[in-house]
């Protein structure tokens, strides 16, 4: 019974995007063939888009992009988990930091990753270290975050336990705070990933040289909004896909280890 | 003379009121004391100092001796709600203590065999803690502290979560395994029934500051019925006590408003 749920879901869904892609195309055959409101290069369809992406996938354009664009973050994110950790247990640890630095990471991490596209030119140069620079700095403050958070709301009830069978400071970290935090600190990640996601698109876009970013704004350059919105799609796609598998799986599998989902 | 209160206060700091004032008691090695009072009395707070996650504003606590400055497997806590970890099975939160402690492998899987039997969850050693119910919770808690061989046990309010049966059934088990083990146990309860069942000697904390209002040794033979006329002539004895109390509270209450 709840098998054949999901399916009807699914189900569902398929056709809503089924039907909005349709809506879609006869928006744009209506717009641009009968009643002439727009240039047909002025609006992306459905097929077209179609079109952009296997010309992309034939060329391999889309493959090297996406995996130049895979690989960057996955360097840039796992710098990020590395130094934000870091940061993390300091401003969890100490009240001194908490009070005064958290403030100002959660500050830095309000500032649009785009903003820091123009100091990492300054610093590197259309250089790949650019756009990790870009990558690490629009995420580390929000692993950071997302690790204090974690720690800060283990319940206090785990810690007094420990604490009365005789756990030591160390033992107390790691045996009963890491583990605790662990879930807190996965759903924090995921948020954490969207960001890295995110900065290494304005990183690309402004400095690349190959990479989903730039195949984008290679899209503009030469006026082919298809190919743009085709980008658009994989960029969505991505990011979702490196969500689900990795991120909200390892969540979903530690949740229910425990019982809470 | 195991556990000694020597004048014990405790004022929290941005309310002027007390939550305890000079309590002094002596618990000797192996005695089964309970602490009753109406709620909000502070007993909570008073086995918090003993356990050292709270310090008291003055007065002095020992342990055989041992002025108690700090939380430790000496004095194992046992709380309301059971406190396992959720990311380990019933075994490994049994040995979690042990571990803590560095005892060998194998002492640890002796003792957790032995005290998992004893509190009847051997069958249940690889559950995990979500797949038990909330009476094997409080049993696996009970057994993790067990483990420890810690002289006193402190327990705060360990059934009161709990449906009446389990409650009843637990409170022989664990008249059991005092009979057996010989520990120093301090158990706070709001229930007068659970007191008089439990305790060698009942303790009542009067309320707003709460002090010692009384002390009531229980001489009745154990295992105790609850529905025998001695049991409930003790049982109203301290209910009554209680009661006064909780009514004196409440007129000041209502003289303030």
């Amino acid at each position: 019974m709840q098998k054949k749920n999901t399916i009807a879901a699914k189900l569902n869904n398929l056709l809503f995007y089924i039907a909005l892609i349709l809506i879609w195309q006869g928006v744009y055959y209506w717009g641009t063939a009968i009643a002439g409101l727009w240039k047909p290069y002025a609006l992306p369809n459905p097929l077209g888009v179609v079109e952009s992406l296997k010309k992309l996938a034939v060329t391999g354009v889309l493959f090297q992009a996406t995996a130049y664009s895979l690989r960057r973050a996955l360097i840039g994110f796992l710098l990020s988990i590395l130094i934000g950790t870091v940061l993390g247990l300091v401003i969890a640890a100490s009240d001194y930091f908490n009070r005064n630095l958290k403030p100002l990471l959660t500050g830095i991490q309000s500032l649009p990753s785009v903003c820091w596209v123009p100091f990492a030119i300054l610093w590197f140069g259309l250089d790949e270290s650019a756009i990790l620079f870009v990558v690490v700095i629009g995420s580390t403050f929000s692993v950071s975050l997302a690790i204090e958070n974690a720690i800060r709301t283990v319940p206090p009830l785990y810690i007094k336990a420990a604490r009365t069978m005789g756990a030591s400071h160390l033992q107390l970290y790691r045996d009963v705070i890491f583990p605790a935090a662990l879930p807190g600190f996965l759903a924090g990640l995921k948020q954490s990933w969207s960001f890295a996601w995110r900065a290494l698109m304005s990183g690309e876009v402004m400095s690349a040289y190959v990479g989903l970013g730039y195949t984008l704004m290679a899209g503009r350059d030469i006026a082919d909004i298809n190919q743009v919105t085709a980008v658009m799609l994989i960029i969505i796609l991505v990011g979702i896909l490196i969500d689900r598998l990795v991120f909200s799986n390892l969540e979903h599998r530690i949740l229910k280890q425990r019982g809470l989902v | 003379m195991a556990l000694e209160i020597r004048h014990i206060s405790r004022t929290f700091t941005g309310s002027r009121s007390e939550t305890l004032r000079d309590i002094s008691l002596t618990i000797e090695d192996g005695e089964f004391i309970c602490i009753v009072g109406p709620s909000g009395c502070g007993k909570s707070t008073l086995l918090n100092i003993i356990a050292g996650l709270d310090t008291a504003s003055d007065g002095e606590l020992f342990l055989n001796g041992n002025p108690i400055t700090g939380p430790g497997s000496d004095r194992v806590v046992m709380f309301q709600e059971h406190a396992l970890y959720p990311w380990l099975n019933v075994m490994d939160n049994v040995k979690f203590g042990m571990k803590l402690a560095g005892l060998p492998k194998e002492e640890q899987a002796a003792r957790a065999e032995h005290y998992l039997k004893m509190v009847q969850l051997w069958d249940f050693r690889h559950y995990k803690i979500h797949e038990i119910s909330g009476g094997m919770k409080q049993r696996t808690a009970l057994a993790r502290a067990l483990c420890l061989d810690s002289p006193v046990l402190l327990m705060d309010e360990p059934f009161s979560a709990l449906d009446k049966q389990t409650t009843n059934k637990l409170r022989s088990d664990l008249e059991h395994i005092w009979e057996e083990t010989r520990k120093t146990i301090l158990f706070v309860t709001h229930s007068v029934e659970e007191a008089v069942f439990l305790a060698d000697r009942i303790v009542v904390l009067s309320d707003n500051p709460g002090c010692v209002r009384d002390v009531f040794p229980v001489d009745l033979p154990r295992p105790r019925q609850i529905d025998s006329e001695d049991f409930l002539k003790v049982r109203h004895q301290i209910l009554s006590c209680v009661e006064r109390e909780v009514q004196k509270f409440a007129k000041e209450e209502y003289d303030r408003g």
